[in-house]
Order: C-alpha cells, then structure tokens, then sequence
C-alpha cells in the first residue's frame, strides 16, 4: 500500500515536471536551440588540430613582431647611433672624465651645458689634429 | 568512487588524448547536438526550480552546454548524461552562492535594503491571461508550483537527487557520479526527499 502510494507520488510529479517541460514557450525554446548551436560550435572549434588553430600563434607573432620593432626602432635610433660610437671610440669616454673629474665638475657641466655645439666642434678639431699630426 | 570525481566547480579542462580526426568530430558533433537537444529543455526547468529565475537558468544550462562540449565532447557519449548535470548542478550550486554573498553584502549596505532579485516586474507579466482557462491545465500549473515551491524548500542535496532521479530518470549510479557521491548518499537524499514532500504536499496533492 506504501509503496504503491510512493510510486503514485513519483509518476505524477514526473507527469507534472515533463508536462511544464511541454509547456516551456517559443522564446525559451529559441535561446535554448542558440545556447545548442554556439555549444555544437564550440564542440567542432576545439577539436581542430592545435597546430592550425589561430589561437596558438597569436601570442607567438605578437612577441616576435615586438621583438622586430623593437630591434628596428633600437638600430634607427640617435640613441642606437650614439651606442655604436660609444662602443667604437675612446672621445666620449674622455668627455666622461672632463664632465666628472672632481676638479671643477660643475664648471665643465656648466660649459657643456652654454654652448654644446661648439665643444663638440672643438673636440672634433682636436681629433682632426692629432690624427694629422700624427 | 565515481568516474568524475576529479570534475569540480573549478571546471577542469579535459586533457585527453590527441585531437580526433575531422570524421570522428563531424560524428560526435552531431551525436553531441542530438543529445543536448534531448535534455536542454528538462535541464532548463530544472535550473529553474533550483534557482527560480529564468534568466539565471538560461545562464547555467548555456554555461553547463559550452562547458561539455569544449572539455568532454570527445568523451564515449554514455558519459554526457552524468557529466552534464555533474557541470550544471556546479552552476546552480556557484550561482546560489554568488546570490547570498550578493545579499548579504546588500544587507550589509545601509543604502542598498532592497533585494537584488525584486527587481521591477514588466507590467505585461502581471495582464491575465485572455486564453480560455481550462480547469484542467490550472490544476496542474498550480499542483506543479506546488511541487517546485516544496522542492526548493528541500536541502540542495535532496533537491538533486530527487530532480535527476525522478523528472531526469537517472538511474542511481548515473546519479551518483552526477552528484559526486557514494550511491548509498543517493539512496538516502532520494528517499527522504520522496518521504518530505510527500509529508508536505499530502494526499490530496
């Protein structure tokens, strides 16, 4: 008796639960068949062979596209020009030591500082004159 | 032990063997399609009685359909029903927590008292209905919200089994890894989710 009872129960809240199922509306069942779509998508998307999904190299390209820029923008610029003489020759060094010496620094700063130019000249004609000379 | 048990709210991402050949995913794409459209529209209403919004119901079957298909849709297809819900019981169990830290943080607030969820109703949903009204129907609408009114009164664990035993058709062991519980657990949520809602919605019911 219980237990037919208890089947009663079970077969008509079921019979409830898939009649409201029947009873969903055209708008719910529409954004249901959408959320299906886009899942079945999703299915067949991620199973491409990993190598051929655009994913994977996006990161990749990215980094070595910054990377050449990078490089391209460094040997373009003055600041990759003045790093090549730097490393080519001793006259900046010595204009290192003239500007930094103890012995009247802030002068030297401040001569640089009035007319560069001409300093950069003048260690220009000084080189020329020595190298000729020698 | 159930086979998902390593499936948790954290959503782990299925590593599984190397991608299948175009054949064998044209054929489980289309056998996937089958049977989400078999079960959206129970697991729809399911997430609806859990969650009572429609909206948030949308959200988790969607979210339950994206998640099975882009980390389980190359798993044998007798797995789907069980890892399905496993991943929407997850969603409605996430989302029914998201809403009571929401409300008690709201709660909190001296200037925010109202509730979240009582939200202004559209002035359409309150218009009766001008379809004749056939006794019938209105009985089994009305006994149906009884049904879910009781069901969401349950403890989330009886409410489970109850829904993916009975409205589903689970049988106990698809439920138990659903569930991620012995099927012992399951036996016992089911049965005193049968024996509560009995005592509540009566004979008459």
């Amino acid at each position: 008796m219980e237990d037919k009872s208890r089947e009663s129960f079970e077969e008509r809240s079921r019979a409830l639960f898939h009649d409201s199922v029947e009873g969903l509306d055209f708008a719910l069942r529409s954004r249901l068949t959408q959320a299906r779509h886009a899942a079945v998508e999703a299915a067949s998307t991620r199973r491409r062979p990993w190598l051929l999904r655009l994913g994977v190299w996006t990161p990749a390209a990215g980094v070595t596209a910054a990377a050449v820029l990078g490089v391209f923008l460094w040997v373009g610029s003055p600041l990759g020009q003045h790093a090549a003489t730097v490393a080519n020759g001793q006259p900046n060094l010595e204009d290192l030591d003239i500007v930094a010496s103890s012995e009247g620094s802030g002068d030297a700063m401040d001569m640089l500082q009035d007319d560069i130019e001409f300093y950069d000249w003048a260690d220009k004609a000084a080189n020329s004159g020595s190298s000729t000379s020698s | 032990m159930p086979p998902f048990d390593t499936l948790n709210s954290a959503w782990m991402v299925w590593d599984g063997p190397a991608p299948a050949p175009e054949e064998a995913v044209l054929e489980y794409t289309r056998e996937l399609e089958k049977f989400l459209a078999e079960i959206e529209r129970r697991a729809f209403r399911m997430a609806q009685v859990a969650l009572r919004d429609p909206d948030d119901a949308m959200d988790v079957v969607q979210d339950a359909m994206l998640k099975l298909a882009r980390n389980y849709a190359s798993r044998p297809s007798a797995e789907w029903r069980p890892l399905f819900y496993r991943i929407l019981e997850n969603g409605i169990r996430d989302l029914q927590r998201r809403r009571s830290v929401r409300k008690r943080f709201m709660a909190w607030m001296p200037s925010a008292k109202q509730d979240p969820d009582n939200e202004a109703q559209d002035p359409l949903e309150t218009v009766a209905d001008a379809s004749p009204a056939v006794p019938e129907v209105l009985m089994r609408d009305q006994a149906m919200l009884k049904l879910e009114s009781s069901l969401q009164a349950l403890p989330a664990r009886q409410r489970q089994a109850f829904m993916l035993r009975n409205f589903e058709g689970l049988d106990v062991a698809d439920t138990a890894a659903a569930m991620g519980c012995s099927e012992g657990s399951v036996k016992t949520h089911y049965s005193r989710a049968v024996h509560t809602l009995r005592d509540q919605l009566g004979e008459v019911w």
